[in-house]
């Protein structure tokens, strides 16, 4: 036995990712692999003397790049996020022709619905495109989060939720997006982007939603040389030394702010609105007001980027003036939209936002309930297709908040029994 | 202060000795009777196989760094067969700065540790060396479970001779080690090297 714990790091061999930082591809990778708890070494291709023990000439040829090297010695060049999870062994196929209830989407409210569901001995699988936890998983620290008085981080509590669900006997598929939805009988089928299809008697709409878009010239390009949007846990150490920009006035930007400060030289929150009040916890508006790296400018909006092969600088308008803010990296957490693809055409009423519409919003909504083949009415969080839920974010009139969020994933399955019910076979 | 060569070659030889069919008898019995589960294996294959069963699929595991776990291949199924939740990966890639309390909890009562000592006694003493103190507290009452791995060879007669085996043996070659990998645990060595 070792007396030395060398940092808790693992013995055995870890993933090794090299490529140019300014890389989109090598970002998904290493955002893939930090939210799913997957240690890795990222090497960047200009430490030459690194890359020449690891890379034959040709391996490092900027075509083949970024490479991937395995624990096992295999090599993907040039790597890709589903290359890297298929080799890592976190792509399977769901074991059962036909599940209780399929759930899209393993955030706070997926995972809910997973856990109880599989402890009340439904057969159940989630479907997640990067990892458990969506956006709360990247939260540096929830502290008003029930029963954690000192604060959960995000990714803690998904790695958790994660393991219980499965304990139950969820399963979790990974790596695979949501391509398309149709119903069959009274079920439903979900075709996954690999091709992969899980049939189910019910389905949970538990996506979530994804970081609204920053209309700015240019920054479409930098997105993963420079640009991030989320908060980016797999870029914070990274970032040591930096000036980072982090645009938003709600409690991820905040949650961002507080993570970047620990490493960043100086960190700039850019605020549309004229204050944090309307739109973050005081909690976290009081931690940021104690920290001395750190700068928020209300009234602001970045109008355009400065960059070369990365971001250099933003120009920052306030109040009718242009200035320029020079930023090494600019995290982006503003809003959310919906994330319904591949499950809109189905049939679901959204609302005008493109939310989906659950229960009595689905009654009250004009000819939404046109085709509705049952007698009674839609169930709190049932859309308008009989047997599909939605719950979390992604459903009209949600609570944004982690807990709410849970709270109608747990919901959601009381709901599911009554339709596997009505359907016969529980 | 160690010369960083490593441990003479009298330390060598005698705390490199497999013990007796007789002295492993003697060492189960002793064990048994303080209320630790022995199983007497023939082979690394068969300890890895062993491990294996004791271990339920699911199991939150933490990993102390050993040679014997290493080669044995114990340390490969707890973090890379998928069968366990291993702590060790889980806790590398947590943000020290945002997770520091989180770090602590995990690491200091895993539900259960597998490891090895330095050295355990004919009567059943187990000796655990641990440059910060980190591996004993699990190990003595943190951990739900323990599974310890011990060579043969690191069966002493009694406490002196398993403090010998530690401060003569297993520093040096851990020193070695330790320089190799990363040349920077000085404050380790001197600390070591005042208390030898």
């Amino acid at each position: 036995m070792s007396m030395i714990d060398y940092d808790a790091r693992p013995v055995t061999p870890q993933i090794v990712l090299v490529g140019h930082r300014a890389s989109a591809v090598g970002y998904s990778i290493r955002d893939f692999l930090s939210r799913n708890a997957v240690p890795y070494e990222w090497v960047d291709v200009d430490d030459t003397e690194r890359v020449a023990g690891l890379l034959t000439v040709q391996e490092a040829n900027p075509d083949q790049l970024p490479v991937c090297i395995l624990p096992n010695g295999m090599r993907l060049a040039p790597a890709t996020l589903e290359g890297v999870a298929a080799g890592l062994g976190m792509v399977s196929a769901p074991t059962l022709s036909e599940y209780d209830l399929t759930i899209v989407g393993a955030g706070p409210a997926g995972l809910a619905a997973a856990v109880y569901a599989a402890s009340e001995g439904l057969r159940v699988v989630a479907i997640e495109s990067v990892a458990p936890g969506g956006q709360a998983g990247t939260t540096s620290m929830i502290e008003n989060y029930l029963g954690f008085p000192q604060g959960i981080s995000g990714s803690e509590l998904a790695t958790r939720a994660a393991a219980q669900a499965r304990r139950f006997g969820a399963e979790v598929l990974l790596a695979r997006r949501l391509a398309d939805i149709t119903s069959e009988g009274p079920g439903y089928v979900a075709c996954l982007s690999d091709g992969t299809t899980v049939r189910s008697r019910a389905m949970l709409l538990a996506s979530g939603v994804e970081w609204r878009r920053l209309e700015v010239p240019g920054i479409d390009e930098l997105l993963g040389s420079g640009v991030y949007y989320g908060a980016g846990p797999s870029e914070a150490v990274t970032c040591t030394g930096c000036r980072v920009a982090i645009v938003g006035g709600g409690n991820s930007a905040g949650q961002a702010v507080i993570r970047f400060s620990r490493y960043a030289a100086h960190v700039t929150l850019l605020v549309r609105g004229s204050s944090l009040e309307a739109s973050m916890s005081q909690y976290l508006i009081s931690q940021l007001r104690k920290l001395g790296n750190v700068e928020v400018r209300t009234n602001t909006e970045v109008v355009d980027v400065e960059a070369d092969a990365r971001l250099r600088a933003l120009m920052v308008s306030s109040r009718g003036s242009v200035t320029r803010l020079l930023a090494d990296a600019l995290f982006v957490c503003i809003g959310g939209v919906p994330r319904t693809t591949g499950a809109a055409q189905v049939g679901l009423a959204l609302d005008r936002a493109g939310y989906v519409r659950t229960g009595a919003a689905v009654s009250s909504s004009a000819g939404a309930l046109d085709g509705w083949p049952l007698s009674r009415q839609p169930l709190p969080l049932e859309t308008n297709l009989p047997g599909l839920f939605a719950a979390g974010d992604v459903r009209s009139g949600s609570i944004k908040r982690c807990a709410a969020a849970i709270g109608e994933g747990s919901m959601a399955v009381a709901l599911v029994h009554q339709r596997l019910a009505e359907i016969g076979g529980e | 202060m160690t010369s960083g060569n490593g441990p003479s070659e009298e330390a060598r030889a005698e705390f490199s000795r497999l013990a007796s069919g007789q002295q492993i008898r003697a060492l189960a019995n002793a064990l048994e009777r303080s209320g630790i589960t022995v199983s007497v294996v023939d082979s690394g294959e068969e300890a890895r196989r062993v491990v294996r069963s004791l271990l339920p699929v699911g199991a939150e595991v933490y990993n102390n760094t050993s040679r014997t776990l290493e080669v044995i291949g114990v340390a490969e199924d707890i973090e890379r067969s998928g069968l366990y939740q291993p702590l060790r990966p889980r806790l590398y890639q947590m943000d020290r700065e945002m997770q520091g309390r989180e770090m602590r909890q995990l690491s200091a009562a895993p539900d259960w540790v597998v490891g090895s000592v330095h050295a355990v006694t004919e009567r059943g003493s187990l000796l655990i060396a641990s440059a910060s103190g980190s591996q004993l507290g699990p190990i003595v009452s943190g951990a739900g479970h323990v599974i310890l791995v011990i060579g043969g060879q690191k069966i002493v007669q009694d406490l002196n001779t398993g403090l010998r085996r530690i401060y003569e043996y297993c520093f040096p070659l851990e020193d070695l080690r330790a320089r190799r990998a990363c040349g920077r645990l000085a404050f380790m060595c001197s600390a070591w090297g005042r208390r030898g």
